[in-house]
């Protein structure tokens, strides 16, 4: 039964229109030159020179995507890696391990910060880039881990097989079949990691030391003197970065292909 | 073997990131700030660092009781200088956080207003710089409203039916309450406090922003004709629209200090008294008042003050000592204070 009315279209574009339409006021308040965001007073760029004039949102920034990328690599090795170990295990408390294993994504942030602030002090760890990264790899992991082994439930097992017929290692198998076959899953986990490390606040609040600032505490801290369009001017430099990422990465997957 | 050329390019990314980490062994000289993000303008934090070669890292916090508990955590290490709210400094020195300054490295003390000083939470002046006081005050906008408007009980007024806009901050709701009826922020008489609660309910209709930042926005947009504002979005608001007036409520006035302190196992203590005494300067205490709205508690900085914020930023003794802080009351009181607050928030909706 074909539909044969614009009504999907429709539909569409009035989902689309309610998904976007917060951010495309974001951007377009960034040219804005009155400092309260509820008000037009005229188009000006003054905002963007301010991002860059501001040292420590720069460095804010800096830590946040080194942070983000470390967690996230972090989280994609040993997610994968768990994941492989999850779906050929067979001892009967697998089931409790899996549910322990996505805890830190259940548990509410604050709780798991406050912990992870006292545990860390009970180690003696200085705290900084390095309690960061423990504290964000540990949310990320279980996300690189569902994906991953969601995909390879769905990977046949033959293949595996045959490549241990022809002489295959353990090892070999997984780095030339199983690797390439979930790679998909581990670039979409990380990228979601990626995502939910550069997000986070109140884990990031608890664990992180005097001269470690990352960019959604400074935002979010700056709620009390008032945040001004240079964070809309920020933002939309950021959507502007991951735009042009995600342009080249298509252009190179096409040339790849052909 | 293209997967083991990736895996190898992808473990050096994450080995040289993280060795970027780890690349600060020499000793610099460094001055670690907790406050709020922005609080200390950037203008004033470059001209420290080129004045004394100290470089500062300013880390954030959002609310008072977090910077409370990273403090305890660190049971008052990591952090040089913290910039908070009175009451959270009064807990911090009843658990032994703060510690004392040495005004011989301060010269500058001197520059602060006395008017601003002897409060509850640092009696002798011993521990405490203040930094930014405030009053919060009533504005509203002349053309819109009709009834006069002279204190807190004219918030009240029907005519003012879903146009009042307030901040979402407990304890100085409930406190007006209280003012009109003639008792103190700060009683722990349980039936007072009740009876406020009471008469918040009856403020429920008028209310129609409830906000903890940018309530001046929304006066200014026109959304409410009334605001009750804090000092900075007093500032904001009329700088956006100059014809708005300012009401000093006739039942008495709240104060509230923000003020520095040096917690009492900072690193680097030397380097964050030479920061206290950079900011008690006369110059940089008017750069401070004019982008931060609040009041100028540095004498020496009234004849810094542009024209335009001599009037909103310096206020006269004789308003200071009708400003009654809040302060913590007992158990009880501060379980009934969530009470009520609780129920006049219900009826909002």
């Amino acid at each position: 039964m074909k539909n044969k009315t614009r009504l999907p279209h429709l539909y569409l574009a009035l989902l689309m229109i309610i998904m976007y339409l917060p951010i495309v006021v974001v951007i377009i308040y960034s040219f804005n030159v009155s400092k309260q965001s509820t008000i037009w007073g005229g188009w000006t760029i003054n905002w963007y020179k301010e991002v860059f004039r501001d040292s420590s949102l720069i460095e804010a920034l800096k830590n946040s995507l080194v942070l983000g990328l470390l967690s996230c690599s972090i989280a994609g090795l040993i997610g994968t890696i768990g994941a492989v170990g999850m779906v050929k295990a067979t001892y009967k408390s697998k089931g409790l391990v899996e549910y322990i294993s996505t805890l830190p994504i259940m548990i509410p942030e604050i709780i798991l910060g406050m912990v992870f602030m006292v545990f860390f002090s009970l180690l003696r760890l200085p705290f900084g880039m390095i309690t960061l990264v423990i504290g964000h790899a540990s949310f990320c992991i279980p996300y690189v881990f569902m994906m991953v082994k969601a995909r390879l439930v769905g990977i046949d097992k033959s293949y595996i097989e045959a490549a241990k017929d022809l002489g295959a290692t353990e090892v070999r198998a997984f780095l030339d079949i199983t690797l390439p076959l979930i790679s998909p899953a581990i670039v979409s986990g990380m990228l979601l990691a990626f995502a939910m490390s550069l997000d986070d606040v109140v884990i990031s609040i608890f664990v992180t030391g005097a001269k470690t600032n990352t960019l959604p505490i400074k935002i979010y801290t700056q709620l009390k003197t008032g945040i001004t369009p240079k964070i809309n001017a920020l933002s939309t430099l950021m959507l502007l970065g991951t735009l042009i990422l995600v342009i080249l990465s298509n252009v190179i997957g096409k040339r790849k292909r052909v | 073997m293209k997967i083991k050329k990736i895996i190898a390019a992808f473990l050096v990314i994450v080995l040289s990131t993280s060795m970027m980490v780890g690349c600060s062994g020499e000793k610099k000289k460094e001055v670690n700030l907790y406050t709020w993000a922005d609080y200390v303008p950037a203008d004033v934090i470059e001209g420290f660092e080129k004045e004394t070669g100290i470089k500062v890292n300013y880390s954030n916090f959002e609310t008072n009781e977090e910077m409370l508990a990273k403090l305890e955590n660190s049971k008052g290490g990591d952090y040089d200088l913290v910039l908070a709210s009175d009451y959270i400094i009064k807990i911090a020195g009843e658990e032994g956080l703060l510690s004392e300054l040495d005004k011989s490295k301060i010269p500058n003390y001197s520059n602060i207003d006395s008017i601003y000083q002897g409060f509850f939470y640092d009696s002798e002046n011993k521990y405490t710089v203040p930094y930014a006081p405030g009053i919060p005050l009533i504005v509203y906008n002349p053309e819109e409203v009709t009834c006069e408007i002279t204190g807190y009980e004219s918030l009240w007024d029907p005519s003012l039916a879903d146009s009042v806009g307030i901040m979402d901050t407990e304890r100085v709701i409930n406190g007006i309450a209280l003012k009109t009826l003639g008792e103190s922020f700060n009683t722990e008489d349980l039936d007072a406090i009740q009876k406020a609660g009471d008469k918040l309910l009856e403020l429920a209709p008028n209310i129609r922003i409830l906000s903890q930042d940018q309530t001046q926005d929304y006066l200014v947009s026109g959304e409410i004709s009334v605001a009750f504002l804090f000092t900075s979005q007093v500032a904001l608001a009329l700088q956006a629209n100059p014809n708005l007036k300012v009401v000093y409520p006739k039942e008495g006035l709240g104060f509230g200090v923000d003020a520095l302190f040096i917690p009492s196992k900072a690193p680097n203590s030397e380097n964050a008294q030479a920061f206290l005494n950079y900011i008690l300067k006369g110059e940089v205490g008017a750069k401070i008042s004019t982008q931060t709205y609040y009041l100028c508690p540095n004498k020496a900085s009234y004849e810094f003050l542009p024209e335009e914020f001599q009037k909103s930023l310096v206020i006269s003794a004789e308003d200071i000592p009708e400003g009654e802080f809040i302060q913590d009351v007992s158990a009880e009181a501060t379980q009934l204070h969530n009470k009520i607050y609780t129920e006049f928030k219900a009826k909002l909706n």
